[in-house]
């Protein structure tokens, strides 16, 4: 038994979802989607779920991240009911159910919100800046100590958390059997998805997206091991330098072309972005960037322009580390990857 | 008849093969050419081209034949073209004599050619025999009356009326309410206009009054009908008003509405509330003038007292007309649920949809019903229409998008509606569509079942929940907790179709509403000559079908009587007033009424009227003194085709 609640399509909307309710079942967004199956089929039947506010249903599905937003569906809708991007408020709806601290979904619904929660974070690093004199050492120690400490409490405290509580939604309450061995075998299927997000190949046309996408994350991943592991900013060694230099490189030129098409709004995956998308993709443009700069300037030894530069670097460090990491997009690379070993635990 | 022998010629068909791949044409041709009265027999590739046409008109001519005979297919496809052929020949159209020798013998024989030949010839045979007596014949010619008696006031007869009196033909508009207007007069608002019903009447009664040609009767019904097309006398039963127009004040005539202590449950409000035993439906209800119910008035007098206009003694008149064709625009009746079902009679928040758009139309601000502020709709769909159970199998055609429309207007005119629309498929076809979208835009929710598996209502306390498997959720059992649950009622054939149907004999479907003598290719009319239908009197339709059927049996039944005299078939049955003893068996079996009994002066006998007989020849074999005769079907020619043949 299933109560209809017509309050949910307005929640929703609120997470970006536009006209879905013009749906009229023709299916036609399912049958040219070339990731839906007749086992795993979507996005159709996730339009019909929002259409009821059949909520329950929504948070125990994993369908809404089994799709990789390549537009087919919204490109083919005859009512213009946009099922892509249905999807992709969903994943954002289900961000938000997931963290236990409820402050994604704050941040998702409002704007003034999620600015407010950036300039607190910069005045943060402004005080801290005052409080140690702007010295440029103090920052940059400091700086990379944030960045350890930042990294295991987020990930202790609200990552981990929020994972138990996807797993409680989508396998523990829908009550699906699965025997602990199959946890053990299916983990490669985890790994595998995390660092290839080799599913999203199977998009039609998706080749370069998917290529784009796999340089970033593996530019991110080694930026972010050459800076908090190997003390990039603090290090000596030849190598380590020139590797954070091509990793942040990589980083800050692949975002461009993220940046524009979400500027540009050209393809259906950008035509409706939200201020949590673009949020993402400039901070990390800007992260790798400003990384690649401060470096530079430690390395030409230009020290008193640099303490600006490592300011505003640090600034959007914390930012990224504080907000985005935990209540922002960012969290997809968990989700997306957990959502495929769930289903392979499904299975 | 003329004393010479009979000269007549014979051409046999190949049908580029669809004959001559089974049957020997040349032999077919061969074993009539030595008949006495065939003085040419040819075949030819296609009998119907444009070449042989012209060479068959120059063989006559040149041989001066008397008739001619196509050895073909079907009299169907191609009779016409060669009487047509004859015509062109100067001959009489009904000397061609047509032989079917493709569908009755290369197509059913294609296993057995020689059989196929020897059937062939056979047939050709016997249409030689039957050509032998075949007489020139001019069609009879009926003086017609150029009047058109529209029965019901509704859209589709005004606009009926309104399009005959433009052609200048007298027109009777019969109405058996007080009022004109029918079903569409009880509407406020209607869908992809914005113009309400009740403004369309209003324009429609304005055009009517223009025209000098149309007399309007209202409270009136046709009691009998005689004669035939083009001279039809009908008897209308004039039920009076018992108010005198223009006699008195409006304002006095308001009060003498007030001061009416009978209340009786509201027709034209579907129930919904009581109205007085002098009552108008709505203020600007043409014609004008209130009405006494007199079936329930108790005469206490109250209104003649504060009224002049009131009088009693206006007494029913019987009045008679002459037409030349009838225009049926009847109507329909919205369908009555059984008690029960889907909760109708039983529980207090499940209403009709006509009903709740009355409600709609009459409230403002809050949607209330039963005293209870209304927010969640439940609209069920197909009740009484495509009944896997049931009789009324047909779709009601109207029904979704009057139901799309009515939540629409609900959810624009009261604060928060939700709409659930419990449905099995819709049909919103054609500009319709757009409507059905505006309603999923504004959060509209459609839940659809198969008929095997049909929403159901059930009372809770004071809860009225209705549940469904939805198949566009998985079949997924669904339930709404509906604070009205509104049944969408289809269209049924009146209940005094019966009465009036049987009057004209006009024949009725399986579905019960008139029925067409063809679907596509003869909409409009009737097997009764002269009688046309329109509107949803011939089954569900929308006001643009309607006023659609309107305009084209206005145009048959003026097509009919325009020339002001009527060409029939000499194709009919006639009677040997000798050998008739008058024991009406004849009359029994005629299915179009033609048979008439008559004294003519010596005996009584059976007369045929003329413009009323088919031919069908249902009379003849059952005539014992054998008094019937068919023309072109004679005693004579069917014998001499059977001899031919056996």
């Amino acid at each position: 038994m299933a109560k209809i609640n017509p309050a949910f399509g307005k929640e929703l909307n609120k997470y970006g979802a536009v006209n879905f309710n013009a749906c009229y079942n023709c299916g036609n967004c399912t049958a040219v989607c070339s990731l839906s199956t007749e086992d795993v089929s979507f996005p159709r039947e996730m339009v019909r779920l929002s259409a009821l506010g059949l909520e329950d249903d929504i948070k125990a599905s994993l369908k809404p991240w089994e799709c990789y937003y390549c537009g087919e569906c919204s490109t083919h809708c005859p009512q213009e009911a946009n099922p892509g991007e249905l999807m992709m408020s969903i994943r954002r709806y289900l961000t938000a159910k997931y963290d236990w601290t409820g402050l994604s979904g704050l941040l998702y619904k409002s704007l003034p919100l999620s600015l407010a929660a950036f300039i607190l974070t910069f005045a943060g690093v402004i005080a801290f800046a005052f409080s140690v004199g702007f010295e440029l050492d103090k920052m940059l120690k400091f700086g990379h100590l944030f960045e350890g400490i930042a990294i295991g409490t987020i990930g202790l405290v609200i990552l981990m958390p929020n994972i138990a509580r996807m797993w409680y939604f989508t396998i523990l309450k829908p009550k699906v059997k699965v025997p602990f061995m199959k946890y053990v075998k299916s983990t490669s299927e985890l790994f595998v998805h995390m660092f290839t997000q080799k599913r999203a190949l199977g998009c039609d046309d998706n080749q370069f997206r998917w290529l784009e996408h796999f340089i970033l994350v593996i530019g991110y991943l080694s930026m972010l091991f050459t800076t908090v592991a190997l003390d990039w900013f603090g290090t000596t060694n030849l190598f380590v330098i020139i590797l954070g230099y091509v990793m942040s490189a990589i980083v800050f030129v692949v975002t461009v072309d993220f940046v524009s098409s979400r500027m540009k709004k050209n393809k259906e995956v950008s035509k409706h972005s939200q201020p949590s998308d673009i949020f993402f993709v400039v901070w990390l443009f800007l992260m790798g960037l400003t990384a690649f700069m401060v470096r530079l300037f430690i390395d030409l030894d230009i020290l008193e322009m640099n303490k600006w530069l490592y300011i505003f670097h640090l600034t959007v460090l914390v930012q990224w580390a504080l907000i985005i990491v935990p209540f922002g997009k960012w969290t997809h690379f968990l989700y997306r990857s957990f959502a495929m070993y769930f289903a392979k635990l499904k299975e | 008849m003329e004393k010479k022998p009979k000269k007549i010629g014979v051409y046999i068909c190949h049908c580029g093969g669809n004959i001559s791949d089974y049957v020997d044409v040349e032999k077919v041709r061969q074993s009539v050419e030595g008949e006495d009265i065939v003085f040419i027999a040819k075949t030819t590739m296609f009998a119907c081209s444009d070449a042989n046409q012209r060479d068959m008109v120059e063989d006559i001519k040149a041989n001066e034949l008397d008739g001619v005979i196509v050895a073909s297919c079907s009299p169907k496809l191609h009779q016409l073209t060669f009487r047509n052929v004859s015509i062109r020949a100067d001959l009489n159209k009904y000397t061609y004599v047509h032989a079917n020798i493709r569908e009755q013998a290369s197509w059913a024989h294609s296993d057995n050619k020689m059989g196929a030949t020897e059937k062939a010839i056979h047939l050709v045979k016997a249409a030689i025999a039957k050509s032998r007596y075949a007489e020139a014949l001019e069609t009879n010619k009926i003086k017609a009356t150029k009047a058109v008696a529209v029965i019901g006031a509704g859209v589709a007869g005004i606009k009926a009326a309104i399009s005959l009196a433009e052609k200048d033909t007298e027109v009777i508009l019969i109405e058996k309410e007080p009022f004109v207007g029918g079903r569409v007069a009880q509407w406020d608002s209607l869908s992809t206009t914005t113009e309400s019903g009740k403004d369309m009447v209003k324009r429609l009664y304005n055009e009517l009054l223009k025209h000098d040609n149309i007399t309007i009767m209202t409270n009136s019904e046709v009691i009998e009908n005689k004669g035939s097309v083009g001279n039809i006398s009908l008897k209308v039963r004039k039920t009076p008003r018992f108010i005198k127009a223009s006699a008195c004040h409006p304002d006095d005539l308001k009060r003498a509405i007030e001061v009416c202590p009978v209340e009786v449950p509201d027709e034209f409000n579907f129930r919904l509330n009581n109205r007085k035993a002098i009552y108008k439906n709505y203020p600007s209800e043409y014609p004008q003038i209130p009405v006494i119910d007199i079936k329930h008035c108790t005469r206490c007098g109250e209104c003649e007292k504060v009224c002049k206009a009131v009088n009693f003694s206006e007494k029913e008149e019987i009045l008679e007309i002459n037409v030349g064709s009838v225009l049926m625009a009847t109507g329909f009746d919205s369908y009555t649920p059984e008690y029960g079902e889907f909760g109708y009679a039983t529980s207090e928040n499940v209403i009709t949809l006509p009903q709740f758009k009355r409600l709609i139309d009459t409230q403002f601000d809050k949607l209330v019903y039963n005293g209870k502020q209304i927010k969640n709709i439940a609209y069920i769909y197909c009740v009484g229409s495509r009944q896997t159970e049931g009789e009324n199998t047909y779709c009601s055609r109207n029904c979704c998008t009057s139901t799309i429309h009515a939540a629409v207007t609900a959810k624009g005119k009261f604060a928060d509606i939700n709409n659930y629309h419990f449905n099995r498929g819709l049909r919103t076809y054609g500009k319709q569509e757009i409507l059905y979208a505006d309603s999923l835009r504004q959060g509209d929710i459609y839940l659809q079942s198969y008929e095997d598996g049909l929403p159901t209502v059930a009372t809770e306390g004071k809860k009225t929940i209705v549940k469904i498997n939805d198949i566009l959720t998985n079949g997924r059992e669904i339930e709404v907790e509906a604070d009205l649950v509104v049944l969408v009622i289809g269209m049924v054939p009146r209940s005094d179709n019966s009465t009036i149907g049987s009057l004209f004999k006009i024949p009725k479907g399986r579905d019960k509403f008139y029925n067409e003598v063809h679907m596509k290719l003869r909409p409009v009319e009737t097997v009764i000559d002269g009688i046309t239908i329109a509107g949803a009197c011939q089954g569900p339709k929308n006001i643009t079908e309607s006023i659609n059927s309107a305009l084209s049996a206005a145009t048959k039944s003026y097509s009919i009587l325009s020339k002001g005299e009527l060409e029939t078939d000499p194709l009919v049955a006639t009677i040997d007033p000798e050998k008739c003893t008058w024991c009406g068996a004849c009359e029994a079996a005629c299915p179009f009424d033609a048979i008439l009994k008559v004294e003519n002066g010596k005996k009584v006998v059976a007369e045929i009227n003329n413009s009323v007989c088919k031919g069908c020849g249902m009379c003849a074999p059952v005539c014992e003194p054998d008094a019937v005769n068919l023309i072109a079907c004679s005693s004579k020619e069917i014998m001499s085709m059977i001899d031919a043949l056996v």
